[in-house]
């Protein structure tokens, strides 16, 4: 199998998958087939869509073995793992892993602007002004968008994955 | 009547196939259509592998009450959502079949992959039930049906109309003519009411027929006229015949009678004149002698002439036989009594051995004698003469002759050699009746034939005959 490895990309991540980590793998990789990027995002009509992972890694081999070989319209995937979120560069989707939690905050902040699909499965995530977030309920693994951090990345997320979240207005959110 | 009928129900038959076959390609491409949409509407669905909202996707099938069923399959081909919710195999098929369209009788399904991009995310199924389209078509076929017996009605209607107009008038004016040549009774009428053109011939053939048998009664009425004409002639030919044997039968009795009664006076003459010139001959004297020799003579000869003449009159009478005659032999016989009589002339007979003919031989033996005593009475006056009786090829070797080399008679009076007391020469010359030649054509005539004569003056003469030349 091959395995794109970031720059900065910690060793292959020896984690113990779970089915729920799987299935956010594949998630992140859809999402990729709903949302439109504005035009200046990639370097050419060539130019990889890049999945980021922030943080511990907790889906291990799974989302590497999810993107390989697969393309979407005509860009083909690849996966980076990133320790801090400044070595974020260019990224479309971007996995903020748990381990981030207390420094959500500013590492939203700093993405701010950005055009990158951000992504996490903490408390309040959106309300922290995170675009999509992931909640369990009856086992079920549900989506949370914040169309107003969307709207501010400059990100337009089709109807038909809007149809599956359910849809958070922060108040008085950063923006 | 058939074709026509026939043409139509073909006709209607393609029509309902043809509607049937382009309804069932709508309906599938609107099949395509919707399963397209609704397969782009769950993509989503699918990949966040969200159920609830697949299920409300799939129920916005229930708008169209000919969907029966539908179902997503994921992209491990298991059951993902259904319409109606809930629904179960076998409503639903466990697992996705083939893509594309398929039909069944009562029902068309649609296996329409389900793509996001290039990633094939499941596959969507939808069952619709074809009762609808069904019903469509029978109701179709139903009108076609409608029209097409509607049109076999009115096309009946037209032909039978038409067929009181046309063919009817037509197949009583062909029977009524074939009426007319069969039996031949120009009463015969083509019956008609129809005022058209057709209604025109058949008058102008009744008019036809009209002056047909006009005619025909004419000349029926004159041919009974003719008839009656003919009978009355033949009863009139008939009387006059009867007339004409009776006066012919009268005057050869008569002629008998007379030629009978004349023989008792001649006899006396001759008894007397015999008697005076026995008892008083020394009386009389030579010169007287001499005389009475004349008288004698004369009564002879009137005698002679008295037998002819009976003769004649009993050929009328005699009865005829037919049978063979050896006309050579009884030649023979003639001539052979001829020579001993004047054993002193020099005549030379030739005579065909080959002569056979059919006839009564009493009455040949008449013609022969009456043909040779004339041949050698006419040879008389020559030293030496030649008389031939033979037959000639002319008529196919059926014409006798008596041929002699004597006086001879004048061709332009030829038509007087055979009537009665006729005589070509003197009798000063010739002694003869003129009987002799009348009683042979009587006889010739009376075998059917014809007797003739060739001859010059001083060059001889020869006489020919024929017998049954009718055939008979």
């Amino acid at each position: 199998m091959f395995v794109h490895a970031g720059a900065f990309a910690a060793a292959p991540p020896e984690v113990r998958r779970t089915p729920e980590y799987d299935l956010k793998a594949i998630f992140l990789f859809q999402f990729a087939h709903f949302v439109e990027w504005p035009a200046n995002t990639f370097r050419d009509e060539h130019t990889p869509i890049t999945i980021g992972v922030l943080g511990d890694d907790p889906f291990g081999a799974g989302l590497d073995e999810i993107v390989a070989n697969e393309a979407i319209g005509g860009r083909k995937l690849v996966v980076r793992r990133y320790q801090n979120v400044e070595q974020v560069d260019t990224c479309q989707v971007l996995f903020i892993s748990a381990s981030e939690a207390s420094r959500m905050a500013p590492i939203l902040a700093r993405l701010k602007g950005r055009s990158v699909l951000t992504v996490g499965d903490t408390k309040d995530f959106v309300i922290q002004n995170g675009i999509v977030g992931f909640t369990l309920a009856k086992k079920r693994l549900k989506l949370r968008i914040n169309l107003a951090a969307a709207d501010t990345a400059k990100l337009v997320i089709s109807s038909k994955l809007l149809r599956q979240a359910e849809i958070v207005r922060p108040k008085g959110g950063v923006g | 009547m058939l074709t026509s009928t026939t043409a139509l129900v073909l006709a209607g038959a393609a029509l309902v196939v043809r509607e049937a076959v382009s309804l069932r390609q709508l309906l599938g491409t609107e099949l395509s259509t919707r399963a397209g949409i609704l397969a782009g509407n769950s993509t989503a669905a699918l990949a966040f592998q969200n159920p609830e909202d697949a299920t409300q996707v799939l129920a916005a099938l229930k708008t169209d009450p000919s969907v029966v069923a539908a179902a997503l399959y994921d992209d491990r081909n298991r059951l993902f959502a259904t319409y109606p919710e809930g629904a179960a195999p076998p409503l639903v098929p466990a697992a996705p079949g083939s893509p594309g369209n398929h039909f069944e009788k009562q029902h068309l399904f649609v296996n329409q992959p389900v793509v996001e991009g290039e990633r094939r995310l499941g596959t969507l199924y939808i069952k619709t039930d074809l009762r609808e389209l069904n019903r469509g078509v029978r109701e179709h076929a139903l009108v076609v049906l409608c029209a097409v017996l509607g049109s076999i009605v009115v096309a009946f209607a037209l032909s039978t109309w038409l067929q009181r107009k046309i063919t009817r008038p037509v197949r009583i004016l062909a029977e009524a003519a074939q009426a007319v040549s069969e039996h031949k009774d120009y009463s015969i009428r083509a019956q008609t009411e129809s005022d058209d053109e057709l209604g025109l011939l058949a008058g102008s053939f009744n008019d036809m027929l009209a002056e047909i048998q006009e005619r025909d009664t004419a000349l029926r009425a004159s041919e009974v006229r003719l008839r009656q004409l003919n009978t009355d002639l033949e009863r009139r030919v008939a009387a006059r015949t009867a007339e004409l044997e009776n006066s012919n039968r009268e005057l050869e009795a008569f002629s008998y009678s007379v030629s009978h009664d004349l023989r008792a006076p001649l006899r006396s003459i001759d008894g007397f004149s015999k008697a005076l010139m026995e008892d008083c001959g020394e009386a009389l004297g030579q010169t007287g002698i001499g005389h009475l020799e004349r008288v004698r003579n004369s009564a002879r000869q009137m005698g002679v002439l008295i037998d002819d003449l009976l003769n004649l009159a009993r050929l009328s009478r005699a009865e005829m036989r037919r049978e063979p005659v050896d006309l050579a032999a009884i030649g023979k016989e003639i001539t052979t009594s001829l020579t001993e009589a004047q054993p002193e002339r020099q005549v030379t007979f030739v005579v065909d051995p080959n002569l056979r003919a059919d006839g009564d031989s009493q009455l040949l033996r008449v013609v022969l004698d009456n043909l040779l005593r004339n041949a050698w009475k006419f040879t008389s006056k020559k030293p030496a003469a030649r008389i031939e009786l033979g037959r000639t090829g002319e008529n196919g070797g059926t014409t006798f002759f008596v041929a002699d080399d004597g006086a001879g008679f004048d061709m332009a009076h030829s038509d007087l050699l055979f009537a009665p007391f006729q005589r070509l020469h003197r009798q000063s010359d010739f002694e003869g009746t003129g009987v002799g030649l009348a009683t042979v054509q009587r006889i010739i005539h009376r075998h059917g034939g014809r007797l003739w004569a060739q001859g010059a003056v001083g060059s001889g003469a020869t006489f020919y005959f024929t017998l049954w030349e009718a055939g008979s």
